[in-house]
């Protein structure tokens, strides 16, 4: 195995992304130049004094005032030192605590009295995501090779896309989301599949069986929204919203649910297909059942993951209300009650597309053995 | 009745229909999930170390997903164990990177939402940062360990003379079959979470450079490429566990068929 798998190619491979990764992690750290905003890197840090607080729900935290020493690595005053102050915390919510070596945005960066005055305004973060980003296509490049780059390939395409309907949507003030990511949502899986499965018939089968089952799904959730009034649906809890939030909320479901449905009918068809080059004289009642087979054996844990992704981002936001002296309740309707919901329309999707591909694929396949 | 209870019981009722059995276990365990989950978030409320929340609700988290997902103990012990190596290894990785990117509690975004609460909790937003997105990774990595182990009990199952090296090879043929599609599931998750804050970043014509140090925006890519990365070490380590645990995979091949 380990003969076979180091060829040649891999190891000109992994020493070109290797030399990749260096060059860019290199430019990242080093990149103050391409910034407008003033950078400015810590070189010694004093804390001034420390100050217990406690809150009126007996929270006890320290708050610490900082002075740091700080060089400008861009802008005209670039290589000046000067002193700035920052006040952290012992939880750090929206405060920072800078170590030496670390760089920080400056604002209203100003001589005054020929001293250099500014204010410490956020931490340069963007040598992690690119350190990150390297580690995922080495690690894809070298593990899954050519499926592991159409799958990087696919994800950096479906990015663009969304970008470019995000700036559509704002044009139109978002006047026409649902419309607009609809539409997104049938390109997106069209290249997902095409990129990931390759033009086939099998790939039209998936793609044909994800959209229904996704768009079923959501007609299904808005029944049951218009039977139960939307009671307990607090779109005022949304986060970052600034249009209207409802349809908002409709299409972040649509999308968040999309992948999942993607993945399940995926695994059926390429099982049904499967079957049916073993034994061509398949009938349509027998790939119905094992298409459905397949399918309640993977949506649990296909559930599981968006349940996971969807509900954990309330973390932070549920904690902050629970210390803040709200009930349970409250803390669970105002942050997790909209995940809760998402997570519900996704698994319904989920559901829904195991019965519907299983009989899409059954009906597809079994119609050839008739001609 | 709330739209909660309406959309729950449709799904019950949905699952129920297709998976019968299963997918009232499937139900369950969503149900014991979200248990776990606000327990979690109620034992750091109380000022039980996070990390330590992190691992022993992680790992039930995990034990639930694999466990009442599936039946065979074959395939589900082997990714369980798997799924355990990867935990503690992307433990360590998060440690590292949320240390190095400070991405803990919240943005200038969330002034909003904050006001009138007090924020100074006297809990470490930084270790709560590390639950979070270890937490958001595990359905993932649970996934595709039961996919990769599933397909290998069922090669063993027909050749149980395939070698360890062969085995291992099967298991990468199973990952790159399904990595494209889990890849898109995590992306899709995560990104239609994504929406609102991107249309207030490009509405409010936020700078590439602005972006890529937002404390909101480099923390959810931290979690989306922290999940990928577990996808991608699960593959090999559940081929592995499964090259240790062959023996007792074939010997139990009668008794449970």
């Amino acid at each position: 195995m380990i003969k076979q798998y180091w060829t040649k190619q891999r190891i000109w491979l992994l020493i070109f992304l290797m030399v990749v990764g260096i060059g860019a992690l290199l430019f990242t750290s080093h990149n103050e130049q391409f910034y407008q905003q003033p950078i400015a890197k810590v070189i010694s840090k004093k804390t001034l004094s420390k100050q217990r607080v406690k809150d009126q729900f007996d929270n006890v935290d320290h708050q610490y005032n900082q002075q740091l020493q700080v060089k400008l690595m861009n802008g005209k005053y670039r290589g000046q030192k000067l002193t700035v102050q920052n006040t952290y915390s012992d939880s750090q919510p929206m405060d920072q605590r800078y170590r030496v070596g670390n760089e920080v945005f400056l604002t209203q960066l100003r001589k005054r009295g020929g001293k250099l005055t500014a204010n410490v305004n956020g931490y340069k973060r963007d040598t992690v995501i690119v350190f990150l980003l390297w580690l995922v296509v080495l690690m894809l490049l070298l593990l899954m090779g050519r499926s592991g780059m159409f799958a990087f390939l696919s994800v950096v395409i479906n990015a663009l896309l969304f970008i470019i309907a995000i700036e559509i949507d704002l044009k139109q003030n978002g006047q026409h989301i649902m419309l607009l990511f609809s539409v997104l949502a049938i390109i997106f899986t069209f290249i997902s599949l095409l990129l990931v499965l390759g033009f086939s018939k099998r790939m039209l089968a998936t793609f044909a069986a994800t959209v229904i089952g996704t768009f079923v799904a959501l007609g299904v959730s808005m029944l049951v929204f218009m039977w139960t009034h939307e009671r307990g649906i607090y779109y005022e809890s949304m986060e970052y919203v600034t249009q209207v939030p409802r349809p908002l909320f409709l299409a972040e479901t649509l999308l968040g649910s999309l992948g999942a449905v993607m993945d399940e009918s995926s695994d059926i068809i390429a099982t049904l297909f499967e079957l049916k080059q073993l034994n061509p004289a398949v009938t349509r009642k027998q790939l119905f059942i094992s298409g459905r087979n397949v399918g309640k054996s993977i949506m649990g844990p296909l559930i599981n993951v968006l349940f996971l992704i969807f509900m954990v981002d309330t973390f932070t936001g549920s904690l902050l209300y629970i210390k803040n002296g709200n009930s349970w309740g409250y803390t669970y309707a105002m942050n997790m009650s909209l995940g809760t919901i998402q997570s519900l329309i996704s698994g319904i999707g989920i559901v829904l597309s195991v019965p519907l591909v299983s009989l899409f694929g059954a009906l597809l396949l079994g119609k050839k053995v008739q001609r | 009745m709330t739209t909660i209870t309406g959309l729950g019981l449709v799904l019950l009722i949905l699952m129920v229909l297709v998976g019968g059995k299963q997918g009232w276990t499937a139900f369950l365990s969503l149900l014991l999930n979200f248990g776990f989950l606000y327990f979690a978030i109620i034992l750091v409320a109380f000022h039980v170390p996070p990390l330590f929340v992190t691992v022993t609700i992680g790992i039930t988290i995990l034990a639930i997903t694999i466990f009442m997902g599936e039946d065979d103990l074959r395939t589900t012990v082997t990714a369980f164990y798997a799924s355990l190596i990867v935990l503690c290894l992307i433990l360590v990785l998060i440690f590292i990177v949320e240390h190095w990117a400070m991405v803990q509690g919240f943005g200038t975004e969330d002034s909003d939402e904050l006001e009138g609460m007090s924020i100074l909790i006297g809990i470490s937003y930084f270790k709560v940062s590390v639950t979070t997105t270890i937490l958001s990774s595990l359905g993932a990595i649970a996934e595709a360990a039961m996919a990769i182990s599933s397909g290998l009990t069922e090669i063993l199952e027909n050749h149980p003379e395939r070698t360890n090296r062969q085995l291992i090879h099967s298991g990468m043929a199973i990952g790159q079959q399904i990595i494209g599609t889990t890849f898109n599931t995590l992306f899709f998750g995560f990104f239609g979470g994504f929406l609102a804050l991107f249309i207030w970043f490009l509405g409010l014509h936020y700078s590439f450079g602005t972006i890529m140090n937002n404390k909101i925006f480099v923390a959810e890519m931290i979690e989306i490429l922290i999940s990928f990365i577990g996808v991608l070490i699960t593959v090999p380590m559940t081929a592995w566990v499964m090259t240790k645990r062959r023996k007792s995979v074939v010997d139990n091949y009668p008794k449970t068929k």
